[in-house]
């Protein structure tokens, strides 16, 4: 289904509001790891199940699903992190994710759909999110979502600052260019991950690529050598040595 | 593997109730104070899997502030510590057990039964 255009700082307002409701009931979340688990049980009161999701839906590589009516999500039992604790990062992603079509993409199927039906298992979810799909807009929207509760920016940026002494940020050019001539690329063709990522991942509970989507994105991991500057301002220096 | 909606229902009721104002009764909290996995615990919830053994029954029901002999009842399992008490003495026990069985003694008697030895003691 398609869901209308929604600017980025839209979805991250949301996370963070999610978060902040959260902490008003269950006492405020001040460091990571976001509690992803909490908020989708205690907090929005969904049902989370675990079950082979291919076997059920009758198609490959699905992560998670989202039944709205029937308030339910369901996660493809080889992410549990109680059997398979390497999986943690990717679980909670896929459990954030839902949250994320949960808070953004709802109303879409709730509406004209008043009566409440029983989940008895032969119901189609309302959304099914799989491993590597085309993403779609509604797919991307639920993927910002998770990358901005999982990891909210303040508590980036003090966890970089604890564990890095400042905001500087880190120059990766030099340390992708050694992992990938050492391993190759990343999973999905993505970048290897650096050992900043893979480290604050673990502070996060996310997977270390996630990690470094983030930190790319908060302009505290570069991955392009930065051209020289030819006016800096002032303050620039600081900043940046 | 048969599983028994039942007990899955009532545990899932039970446990819903508690992780609206304590969210350490989420899936996966509560499957590992139990000592069990998130998808075990899922599976017998939702009425695929059966109960788990007795001695988990009983820490799930110690962690719900539940008596664990009802959660053994809607399980129908039994908790091995009574096997050991018939075992102490296996013949006049078995015997008591089986008379109450044939004289199809109801539930107020036996509970009125167990009122009067109480009170000899």
């Amino acid at each position: 289904m398609q869901v209308k255009y929604l600017p980025e700082k839209h979805i991250r307002d949301s996370a963070l509001c999610l978060l902040a409701r959260y902490g008003e009931k269950f006492g405020p979340v001040e460091r990571p790891p976001i509690p992803v688990e909490e908020i989708l049980e205690a907090h929005l009161e969904l049902q989370l199940d675990f079950d082979d999701l291919a076997k059920r839906l009758g198609v490959a590589d699905v992560l998670g699903a989202t039944w709205v009516r029937e308030r339910r999500v369901l996660i493809d039992q080889s992410l549990d992190p109680t059997q398979y604790p390497s999986k943690e990062g990717r679980y909670r992603f896929t459990v954030a994710h839902e949250i994320g079509h949960w808070e953004l993409h709802r109303h879409v199927y709730q509406a004209g759909a008043n009566q409440p039906s029983l989940f008895d298992g032969t119901e189609k979810p309302s959304i099914v999110c799989r491993a590597r799909s085309g993403k779609d807009r509604q797919e991307w929207q639920a993927d910002t979502f998770s990358g901005y509760l999982l990891m909210p920016e303040d508590m980036v940026y003090l966890a970089w600052e604890e564990r890095f002494g400042s905001l500087e940020p880190y120059v990766a050019v030099d340390e992708i260019a050694d992992l990938t001539a050492k391993w190759g690329l990343g999973e999905d063709d993505h970048k290897p991950t650096v050992a900043a990522a893979r480290e604050l991942a673990r502070v996060f509970q996310v997977s270390g690529q996630a990690m470094q989507v983030r930190l790319i994105g908060l302009d505290l991991i570069r991955t392009d050598v930065p051209p020289p500057e030819l006016f800096p301002h002032p303050g620039a220096a600081q900043q940046h040595m | 593997m048969a599983g028994n909606p039942a007990f899955g229902k009532r545990l899932r009721a039970l446990r819903e109730a508690k992780k609206r104002t304590d969210p350490s009764f989420s899936l996966r909290r509560f499957a590992q104070a139990v000592g069990i996995s998130a998808t075990y615990l899922s599976k017998v919830e939702t009425g695929e899997f059966p109960p788990p053994a007795p001695d988990r029954i009983k820490k799930m029901a110690q962690l719900l502030g539940e008596d664990p002999d009802e959660l053994m009842a809607v399980a129908e399992r039994l908790d091995p510590a009574l096997s050991e008490i018939i075992l102490e003495q296996p013949k006049a026990l078995a015997d008591f057990l089986r008379t109450a069985h044939e004289q199809k003694l109801t539930g107020e008697e036996i509970k009125e039964l167990t009122k009067q030895i109480r009170g000899k003691r």
